[in-house]
């Protein structure tokens, strides 16, 4: 029953690793992508925002093409055909891979062409692009509206210059005649003329406005440009501050280590010294057990000893009272000396010295 | 109620619904979108499928035998194939999801090796080192993760070793960070080694380290001859003197990493060299890591 359930549960893990797909991975944009035919790595593909290439040629016909992330997650694939070629279009997040693989009688070939996504700034300009392309007349001041609009106004002054060539040319082909007095009609005449001159200086005002708008236009253009490079830039530095932290981090950890070791050696040098101290402590300890033990050894056989001279004192008072009966003085001093014995025994006992001389003296 | 066990009601319920699922992956799908949503919808039909071939497969070539570890193998390969069947599928269409999958386990049971089978390596130990070994071959974080788990090496060590150079260094780090987050995690997962056997590996590691770490030793050169195929330029095992000759000119940093790391005589050679920092450290020999 447990083995059912713990297969269960394993099943149920794998269903979900594959529902998750290719968000299992956890490497980023900038990190390789891994290619590999017929289950056999045969190089990596750059992400790291530029458009990089992997051609391969094989000397077996290929039955698959895997790309994997660097942590072995599937990204992507394909399967061979049996001859001819295929493509496919793989895209990771952003990214896109394009795949070609193609079988040939003998060996095969696979091409990975790695296409990052369009940046941001990339994106911006084709969408305000956009919107200039459907308001046209209206002044837009970024590049590629920028050229269209300078397209417009040199075809406008163009006209007006023809327009005014020829009129001109008309003025002058046309004969002279006598001054006649002013009519209706010459004043009809001289209108346009006060027109030309206007249309002159508006002509000149607009050739300004033109260059001004071709000076700003090539400064914003040098402006992008200087941005795209360093947002070109930008993830390289970011992987170059990110691996530097990393060798900080990895240094400080081995300080860490060392001032670890430093303070290892240190305890071990104490906890050295503390346990010679105690072992002197405890040989200390021993010598005066030996000895403790031998001086008890000592007191219980002077101890003995006190109890066999105590025994043949008694024996020899006995014999003695029985000898002499009519000296009754020196028995006494005996006894006497018998009596305040035994509180000196332990004396004798302790003091080894003393126990060498004779206690009694009979 | 028990994970795994219906009750016969909703067992009733799922008779038709996987019949009709069945139906449908049988039907054929024209565009990649309807490929992924006929095959999404039905993942556990299609895996126990996946490993209902894999597990006939076994009973014909005679290795199978009915326990947890043949079950989880069969699971194991089936969710690989699964995996790769649902990427491959995409560019297949138009066809017939459920026949295409049969086709797709068929072609990798038809090679000479679909995979490595070896009743040692369908034990915990052996699952373990089967499953770290075999990620090796198809992730870069799990191959440098290899250095450590068998030879219990840290990516400063990893550096001196392979003799690799500033630019690479990085690389190495963050291939052990990536693994500590979440490779060695997954791959345990997708092993089917749970928290109970790992624990029970490391008491038997703690009570017997010489007789653990040697039949790790043997299982690792079982598991590095067979994974060691995935890399075919790099397959041949070098002499000392065109492993001097490779670490003095600076070539083929990608080889010594892929070799080294599967090839434990080669590993050794390199170390015998002498050269810069590596001697300076112990001979590395096989001793199991257990945690990342």
């Amino acid at each position: 029953m447990e083995a059912e359930q713990d297969c269960a549960e394993y099943r149920e893990r794998l269903l979900k690793g594959m529902r998750a797909g290719i968000r299992r991975s956890v490497c980023g944009a900038a990190d390789l992508i891994h290619v590999f035919v017929n289950h056999r790595r045969i190089g990596v593909l750059d992400g790291t925002g530029v458009e990089t290439t992997l051609q391969a040629q094989t000397d077996v016909r290929i039955d698959i093409v895997q790309l994997r992330s660097e942590d072995g997650v599937l990204l992507g694939g394909l399967l061979a055909p049996v001859y001819g070629f295929r493509t496919s279009r793989i895209s990771l997040m952003r990214d896109t891979i394009e795949l070609r693989v193609q079988n040939y009688a003998q060996g095969g070939s696979v091409r990975a062409v790695y296409i990052p996504a369009p940046s941001f700034w990339h994106r911006a300009r084709r969408g305000l692009v956009g919107v200039a392309d459907s308001a046209a007349p209206r002044p837009v001041t970024f590049a590629g509206s920028g050229v269209r609009t300078i397209a417009f106004t040199q075809v406008l002054l163009a006209v007006a210059l023809v327009w005014l060539v020829a009129d001109r040319i008309t003025g002058w082909m046309t004969p002279v005649r006598p001054p006649l007095p002013a009519t209706q009609a010459e004043v009809h005449w001289a209108a346009p003329l006060g027109e030309v001159t206007k249309l002159e200086q508006q002509l000149v005002e607009l050739s300004r406005m033109q260059a001004k708008a071709v000076e700003t236009i090539q400064m914003q253009q040098q402006g992008m440009a200087q941005l795209q490079r360093a947002m070109a830039k930008l993830p390289s530095t970011q992987e170059t501050v990110a691996s530097s932290v990393l060798i900080v981090k990895q240094e400080i950890e081995q300080r860490w280590k060392g001032a670890g070791g430093d303070t290892d050696r240190m305890t071990r040098g104490i906890m050295s010294k503390a346990q010679s101290e105690q072992e002197q402590l405890e040989a200390e300890i021993h010598s005066l057990t030996v000895a403790n033990d031998r001086l008890s050894k000592e007191m219980t056989d002077l101890e003995r000893y006190n109890q066999n001279l105590k025994k043949r004192l008694q024996s020899a008072g006995v014999d003695v009272s029985k000898a002499t009966g009519s000296d009754r003085e020196k028995p006494m001093v005996a006894w006497q000396n018998e009596a305040i014995q035994p509180p000196h025994t332990p004396k004798v006992a302790e003091a080894r010295p003393i126990s060498q001389q004779p206690h009694f003296l009979f | 109620m028990t994970p795994g066990v219906q009750p016969i009601s909703s067992r009733e319920q799922a008779m038709p619904d996987c019949t009709a699922a069945l139906g449908r992956l049988e039907e054929v799908v024209s565009t990649a979108e309807e490929f992924d949503r006929v095959v999404s919808q039905a993942l556990p039909i299609l895996l126990d499928r996946a490993a209902s071939r894999t597990k006939r497969f076994l009973r014909e070539t005679g290795q199978w035998s009915d326990d947890v570890a043949h079950e989880k193998f069969v699971l194991r390969w089936g969710a690989e194939y699964l995996e790769q069947f649902f990427v491959y599928g995409r560019s297949e269409v138009p066809c017939r999801p459920l026949f295409l999958l049969d086709s797709v386990v068929a072609k990798h049971h038809s090679r000479p090796e679909p995979f490595y089978y070896h009743p040692d390596l369908l034990k915990p130990l052996g699952r373990l080192i089967d499953g770290l070994v075999g990620r090796a071959s198809i992730s870069r974080d799990a191959l440098i993760a290899l250095y450590h788990h068998c030879y219990g090496l840290g990516p400063g060590q990893v550096i001196t070793v392979l003799r690799l150079n500033g630019s690479e260094s990085p690389r190495i780090y963050k291939n052990f960070q990536r693994w500590r987050d979440s490779g060695w995690n997954r791959t345990i997962e997708n092993m089917g080694i749970t928290e109970d056997e790992l624990q029970r590996l490391n008491a038997q590691q703690q009570q017997h380290r010489h007789r653990f770490n040697s039949d790790a030793e043997q299982m690792l050169r079982f598991a590095q001859a067979h994974y060691r195929k995935s890399e075919p330029d790099h397959y041949p095992c070098l002499s000392r003197h065109q492993w001097e000759d490779m670490f003095r000119q600076g070539y083929g940093i990608e080889y010594r990493i892929w070799h080294l790391a599967l090839c434990l005589d080669c590993l050794h050679t390199a170390w015998d060299l002498g050269l810069d920092g590596a001697s300076a450290m112990d001979k590395p020999h096989v001793v199991l890591q257990l945690q990342p």
